[in-house]
């Protein structure tokens, strides 16, 4: 069925006029991944350190393309830096919580 | 460009491992060497003090075997003593007696320390050993993040080739149906880009137009996030699929008004507590095909009955049930506002805006599992959609069904006015009353005493105005309704 194609009507591909709508995970997670690495610096918890570090890919692999990836990287490297502070300030492995 | 930062990040983690960890090496060997000096001078005289503490980490298995490697060993303690094995410090207390009585002493010594030393064992701090393995729980962590990372990797590729097979079976019979296809709104002029836009790692759109009948067409490819591990986790609990959304909104004289919609049970109990419009106009609960031929696992809204009849013809029917499995939602309304927007009371004060538009949402067979093969199986589905926009076109409404469809509409509006009736008529008298709180504080502002009394006159004269108003008309009132 080939029509005469009528004059092209304009995109716009319908950007999201409601951002509620879509999916909150990224946004929970850089939250969520910036307080554990703030817990992890302030109490010294690595265990809370490698959970921000967790969070932090989590939200970068949900994340929407248009989303900042300024915002990305700042909360990646602050959990990054929570861990390897841990580290430095106690060399001590992690011991299991059993 | 992210997978770069990424592989960047992993490498610091273990580097940062390894720094924390010389300091810890070089310190420990130093002191070691310290000790052999120190002692290796005062061989004869410390060697009581010395023994005493190394007997405390001896263990009870080594026992039975101190008694019989100090007789022996005895000549050779004096002239080895780097070997620092504890053994021998033992003799060193009872030199003579031990040559003498060899065979005695064993059993009574042996029995002796036994029972004069209670063994305790003391667990060195997992720091102070050199050994990578007691840092397991770090090395977990650093392989579950090298897992996601590779996962990611995986899934981002799968469903981009799950996106771009869907494209290249679908691309000919877009193209013969549509002007312009694919178009990411950057352009300004109106130029098919022949390419689907990546939302996200599982979310690709293609927007399509310039066809009769029809304003445009919004694909959304929205599959699984197999990009995500936890997703993929949570998937294995609950199975999923991937589903293709297709909107078309339709011109406005190209639609008639009426609600329809077609789908699986589940989705149509959803889509009706969910929809604007499905709730507001299909107040039944969703019914069973089966009068139409139609398998028991589709129902169908509608807003009445005479738009389901000339819905369901033998093509629409034959579509329905031959890809039954694959269909999850059909729905047809000129009064498509999307979900129903969660507002706070007192906002609401004009009904949503609507447009008349064909929404499909279609299951990709695989639930999850799919490959880029299953896509040719959709291809029937957009021929389909094509047949429905026509039919779309095509299909009025007689009198009797316009209007109802009208009464319909004239209802939901009225219904919509009395609800926020109420929150109008307040937000009319707080402007009101604002109105007279600055014309107020205007007249107590002059200073002017001349100009306040005139002022307040004016207004006074003012408000008697407004009383005689209303006088009059709850008069004209009484007599029109004598």
């Amino acid at each position: 069925l080939t029509e005469p194609p009528s004059p092209a009507r304009y995109k716009p591909p319908a950007s999201e006029t409601n951002p509620a709508l879509e999916d909150p995970t990224p946004d929970y997670m850089n939250l969520l991944g910036m307080v554990f690495s703030m817990c992890g610096l302030m109490l010294k918890l690595k265990w809370c350190a490698w959970i921000a570090v967790y969070c932090s890919f989590i939200s970068f692999a949900n994340s929407r393309s248009s989303e900042d990836t300024k915002q990305m990287m700042s909360s990646f490297m602050l959990s990054i830096s929570a861990v390897v502070m841990s580290y430095l300030q106690n060399p001590q492995p992690m011991s299991p919580p059993w | 460009m992210k997978n770069l930062y990424i592989f960047i990040a992993v490498l610091l983690i273990p580097w940062s491992f390894s720094l924390a960890k010389y300091d810890e090496f070089e310190d420990g060997d130093d002191i070691m060497e310290y000790d052999d000096n120190d002692f290796a001078e005062f061989e004869d005289v410390n060697e009581d003090t010395v023994t005493e503490s190394p007997q405390r980490i001896i263990t009870t298995e080594d026992d039975e075997e101190e008694a019989t490697v100090e007789l022996e060993g005895q000549d050779e303690n004096h002239e080895d003593f780097d070997d620092a094995d504890t053994q021998e410090g033992d003799t060193e207390s009872e030199p003579y007696d031990d040559e003498e009585f060899e065979g005695y002493e064993e059993k009574p010594d042996a029995s002796h320390s036994k029972n004069k030393d209670p063994i305790t064992i003391v667990n060195v701090p997992a720091h102070l050993q050199n050994s990578w393995e007691s840092y397991y729980m770090e090395i977990l962590m650093v392989t579950g993040l090298l897992a996601y990372i590779m996962n990611y990797i995986i899934g981002k590729n799968k469903n981009n080739r799950l996106a771009h097979a869907w494209f290249n079976t679908h691309r000919e019979l877009l193209e013969s149906n549509f002007a312009l296809v694919g178009d990411d709104g950057t352009n300004k002029e109106a130029t098919s880009t022949g390419k689907l836009n990546q939302e996200n790692e599982h979310i690709y759109n293609l927007w399509c137009s310039g066809r009769v009948c029809c304003e445009g067409m919004l694909i959304q490819l929205k599959f699984l996030k197999r990009q995500d591990l936890l997703n993929v986790l949570a998937r294995m609990m609950r199975p999923a699929s991937d589903q293709v959304q297709i909107k078309v909104t339709m011109n406005d004289e190209d639609m008639d008004t009426y609600v329809f919609a077609v789908g699986t049970r589940k989705a149509l109990v959803r889509l009706q507590k969910e929809m604007q419009d499905l709730s507001e106009f299909c107040s039944d609960k969703p019914k069973s095909g089966a009068k139409y031929g139609l398998p028991d696992s589709l129902a169908i809204l509608s807003e009445m009955g005479e738009v389901t009849e000339g819905m369901m013809d033998a093509k629409m029917i034959h579509f329905l049930t031959h890809y039954a499995d694959k269909i999850e939602s059909v729905q047809f309304s000129d009064q498509f506002s999307g979900p129903k927007l969660m507002q706070e009371e007192g906002q609401l004060t004009k009904l949503p805006e609507t447009k008349k538009t064909l929404l499909f949402t279609f299951n990709v067979p695989g639930s999850g599992n799919t490959s880029p093969k299953d896509m040719e199986s959709l291809l029937p589905l957009m021929s389909m959609v094509i047949y429905s926009i026509d039919k779309a076109k095509k299909f009025r409404l007689n009198r009797e069904g316009k209007q109802k469809a009208d009464k319909n509409r004239a209802r939901v509006e009225e219904n919509f006015l009395k609800l926020t009736h109420v929150q109008r008529q307040e937000a009319a008298q707080s402007r009101r009353e604002e109105k007279k709180r600055a014309e107020k504080e205007r007249i107590m502002n002059e200073e002017d005493p001349e100009k306040q009394r005139r002022l307040e006159e004016a207004a006074l004269r003012r408000e008697q105005k407004k009383l005689e108003k209303k006088q009059m008309k709850m008069k004209q009132i009484k007599v029109k309704a004598m």
